[in-house]
């Protein structure tokens, strides 16, 4: 941060927790000063969590702040923040777009998260998670269900499967499938109506009342089953679903385990209770918030690392200069010149298609192919459209029987052909070329039951430039064919 | 006598084979296989085709004359042996020039078998049968012609620039223009009046055929050949429509979507639409720009044979970047014995292959294995582009553009986009090359000015066998 221009000071005492000593922090070129002097002095402040009231006290007006400050859930703080004219990048607001991902402490901190949350539950739970047959009998693995299949959800179904147990995750988004086949666990497919649960952006997004009644009950089902449920559901912007009904802690057996990782944002199961570890019907419900901070060293390098990145990319010659136009940089600015500023404006992250009438002419990036102007679909479109009308209307239904093999044919032969080798490109083209050569039957069947006449002349010279074609076609395959050898 | 049935279910029989034959063609190890099958395919579906000239049918009571079975069985036979006689006795290099004939002959049956149809249909013709004679002569003739002005620039008969005439895109339309309307005013007419009508399609069709190629340079031909390749399968697929016979509709689809992959693939190496190739006339642009006036723009260095031989001997992994150069040397087969005696003392030797390099679409692998060289040797642009930063030596042979690294670093350039291989990461380049002027595309090349580069100049094959020499001393 240093070399970026700006002079640091460290509050004494900040990295102690974290087993970083204030000398680190001296000798890296920083100062270490009390926390008043902090929030006195410092023009921007970067922190982890959301300022605290006494905090916002001592915070001088204009100031640049960069926290996680999770928005929606603090609209007071956000007025509070306004009110002091200051400047604020919400951490949890960075938008998760390619070029962000290093700025994104979400998914950084979540990691951490997801795996910390395995760690707490094996503690919590009374017998191991991985099977085993000793001679004093069968040890099962435990069964771990993961709800929310996201980047928290992922590494504690990485984190279980690595300590044995038979995990199965589930989550809204259909897509993410894969992903949690990779790892080797199995996925729960939930299906109700049309809804999938993909948002903008990759998160999750907000479901309907109903649907969420058929996802609680869907959970309860495999509750009943599991000995340990992680629980990550979160939405982007409001409480997190309540996806754990009381019911369905109830049937789970007894010695059971949840690790609720969306307890900050209120739960995601009906008994948690924000930061502390409770036991009902039988049932451990972890709702610590501070998983990632159980892992103080690690986290607190990856989410200086994001922050740094921000920063990085806000920075100008020694200033921070925001650049409204990126929407990397507008996506966290929640508050700015004594105005919310949250939520920005919706970008399309991902780009469409070219804008139609684009020339697609010689010039290209590099290694990408051409984007595929729209056009030439459209005007195949076009084309078929009445060519198929004209067909289904009037059409002689042995013309539409022929269409029908023809197209087919088409793509067969497309889907064929697409698996040849390009070594194997030449004799590809001779052996279509002897196959095309087919045309001589068209030439025999202009011959049938006549005599000589014109027409037939015609077929017998077809026939006869055929047949070049396919043994000559055929033969020059066979010989180069036979050149191909490793 | 036999059912009627037994020939549809035979051709269905010779279209499941030819699938087959395709699909045995996607890997080395099967593609003999795959030619097998297409072979037995062709015999079963001819054999029957011939059964029916006999009128062994139920049904069909005339069996053909005597002079018709004579002249159609002299015309297989003749036609067969030519066709296996020309393929024994061809040179390798060649493999392009008789593709493209063999093109032109599919198109020419099917303008014949067309012709032949509507003379026999007469004025009973139905509307859709009409348009399909129209339709497949029309594809046949350009078929034909571009595909013997193919051959022509292929063998050199004819210069490989494109001829541009001015407005030629005009007269594209107006050609395609003129056949529509001529097959509108032969709908409905008197049979003879047809004819002639449909005789002025064909001439147009013909015109349309060889101007669209003449217009089009050399190194564009793998994608011109692909093109046509794709067209002798439509060709045959209209020759099916009007005969009602599925196994032409089915076999004349494969082969078309068959080309028109082929042309595709080519045109994604070279990083120009489809559009682009057939319209453009490209080898033109660039001198518009005064491109090709340009100067050499740098200093080259050049080297001797035995400085070469001794970079080799010192190396401990060569790749060799063959090109349309090689094949015209007919280099290969020293090449593959410099190979050898590379192997044999321990270095890394590996080919890599541009998918436009030559004139037909894998024309270098199919020299390359003439020559004798594994297939595993053998690589792909994508499967080996990124070795080229851990290679020691690479001796580029008689190809340009396809290693031209403007194409990846100079905006303006008109082969700016074109995926290349980057020859010029490794340690050491040496270039094979006749003089310094530029390649096809008439673009400059600064590989040759790099630092790495050395220039061995003079005809591929007396220099690659003079470097043998000096491998061997």
């Amino acid at each position: 941060m240093a070399k970026l221009g700006y002079d640091v000071l460290v509050e004494a005492g900040a990295g102690e927790a974290a087993s970083f000593v204030d000398a680190t922090y001296i000798e890296a070129g920083a100062k270490v000063v009390d926390a008043a002097t902090v929030w006195r002095e410092a023009d921007v402040i970067l922190k982890v969590r959301a300022p605290e009231l006494d905090e916002l006290n001592r915070m001088r007006d204009g100031i640049t702040l960069i926290s996680f400050v999770w928005p929606a859930q603090n609209r007071e703080l956000l007025e509070k923040l306004q009110a002091k004219k200051a400047t604020v990048l919400a951490m949890d607001s960075v938008p998760r777009t390619t070029r962000a991902q290093r700025m994104d402490a979400l998914s950084a901190t979540a990691n951490l998260a997801g795996y910390r949350a395995v760690i707490e539950a094996a503690a919590a739970f009374g017998r191991p998670l991985g099977g085993q047959t000793t001679a004093a009998g069968r040890i099962k693995p435990a069964r771990v269900l993961v709800i929310g299949a996201g980047v928290a959800g992922l590494a504690a179904v990485a984190a279980a499967r690595a300590l044995g147990a038979v995990v199965s995750a589930f989550d809204t988004r259909p897509t993410v499938r894969e992903q949690v086949q990779s790892l080797g666990a199995t996925f729960l497919p939930f299906e109700w109506k049309n809804e999938t649960g993909e948002g903008e952006g990759g998160y999750a997004r907000q479901m309907s009342d109903a649907y969420l009644e058929a996802e609680q009950a869907f959970i309860a089902q495999h509750a009943k089953q599991s000995d340990i449920i992680v629980s990550t559901a979160l939405v982007p912007g409001i409480t997190a679903p309540k996806l754990i009904t009381s019911g369905a802690i109830v049937s789970m057996p007894h010695g059971s385990v949840i690790v609720d990782l969306a307890s900050e944002q209120g739960g995601n199961s009906a008994l948690t209770e924000p930061g502390r570890a409770v036991e009902k019907f039988g049932v451990s419900i972890l709702g610590f918030t501070d998983l990632p901070s159980r892992m103080a060293p690690q986290a607190s390098e990856l989410y200086a690392q994001t922050v740094f990145a921000l920063l990085e990319l806000v920075t100008k010659d020694g200033k921070v200069t925001l650049d409204y136009d990126d929407e990397v940089q507008r996506g966290p600015l929640v508050v700015h010149d004594g105005k919310i500023t949250w939520p920005p404006p919706k970008v399309a992250i991902r780009a469409g298609a070219p804008a139609p009438g684009v020339p697609t002419g010689t010039h290209k990036t590099v290694n990408e192919p051409p984007p595929s102007s729209p056009w030439p679909l459209r005007i195949g479109l076009m084309l078929a459209l009445p060519i198929l009308a004209v067909l289904a209307l009037d059409g002689s239904p042995s013309l539409l029987e022929h269409m029908t093999v023809f197209i087919l044919a088409c793509i067969v032969g497309w889907h064929v052909v697409w698996n040849v080798t390009p070594a194997l490109h030449t004799p590809l083209m001779s052996v279509t070329n002897a196959v095309s050569g087919i045309i001589l039957i068209g030439g025999l069947l202009l011959g049938r039951g006549r005599d000589l006449s014109v027409t037939t002349w015609l077929g017998a010279v077809a026939v006869l430039v055929a047949a070049v074609n396919v043994a000559g076609g055929f033969r020059v395959t066979a010989r180069m064919l036979k050149m191909f050898r490793r | 006598m036999m059912p009627t049935t037994v020939p549809t279910v035979v051709y269905l029989v010779a279209g499941v084979l030819f699938i087959l034959s395709l699909r045995g063609l996607s890997t080395q190890t099967t593609a003999q296989h795959g030619n097998l099958l297409g072979i037995f395919g062709m015999v079963l579906a001819v054999a029957v085709s011939v059964v029916g000239l006999f009128g062994l049918e139920v049904g069909e009571t005339a069996r053909s004359t005597d002079h018709v079975l004579e002249v159609y069985g002299t015309a297989l036979l003749v036609g067969g042996l030519v066709g296996g006689f020309v393929a024994a006795r061809v040179q390798m290099t060649a493999m392009p020039e008789l593709v493209a004939v063999l093109h032109s002959f599919v198109g020419v049956a099917a303008v014949l078998v067309g012709i032949g149809t509507l003379m026999e249909a007469g004025s009973n013709i139905e509307m859709a049968h009409y348009v399909e004679v129209q339709v497949g002569v029309f594809v046949g003739a350009v078929t034909f012609t571009g595909s013997v002005i193919a051959f022509a620039k292929l063998r050199g008969t004819i210069g490989s620039r494109p001829l541009l005439l001015p407005g030629r895109h005009l007269l594209n339309l107006a050609i395609v223009g003129g056949a529509i309307a001529l097959g509108v005013l032969g709908w409905g007419a008197e049979p003879d009046r047809a004819l002639h009508y449909l005789l002025g399609l064909t001439a147009l069709a013909l015109l349309l055929g060889a101007h669209l190629v003449m217009a089009i340079g050399g190194g564009d031909m793998p994608v011109v050949v692909s093109l046509l390749n794709s067209y002798s399968g439509w060709a045959a697929a209209a020759a099916g429509f009007m005969l009602s016979n599925d196994l032409l509709i089915v076999t004349g689809a494969l082969v078309g979507s068959s080309g028109a992959i082929l042309s595709a693939i080519m045109c994604r190496a070279m990083n120009r639409s489809i559009w682009n190739v057939v319209f453009g006339g490209f080898g033109a642009e660039p001198a518009a720009k005064g491109g090709a006036a340009q100067a050499p723009a740098g200093k080259y260095r050049e080297t001797n044979v035995g400085e070469t031989a001794e970079m080799l001997r010192a190396a401990r992994s060569v790749i060799v970047i063959p090109g349309y150069g090689m094949a015209v040397a007919q280099a290969q087969h020293p090449i593959r014995e410099i190979t050898d005696l590379l192997v044999a003392r321990g270095v890394k030797v590996r080919f890599a292959i541009h998918p436009v390099a030559g004139r037909l679409p894998g024309h270098m692998n199919v020299l390359l294995a003439e020559a004798g060289i594994s297939y595993d040797l053998v690589k792909e642009l994508d499967e080996i582009n990124d070795d080229f930063g851990d290679t020691d030596v690479v001796m580029i042979i008689g190809a340009n553009d396809i290693v031209n690294p403007a194409a990846l670093e100079d905006r303006s350039s008109p082969i700016y986009g074109m995926p290349v291989l980057e020859a010029w990461k490794a340690a050491r380049v040496v270039m094979l090359k006749r003089s310094m002027a530029a390649g096809y595309a008439g673009v400059d090349n600064p590989i040759c000015y790099r630092d790495n580069t050395v220039m061995l100049f003079g005809d591929a094959k007396q220099t690659v066998l003079k470097l043998l020499a000096a491998l061997q001393g």
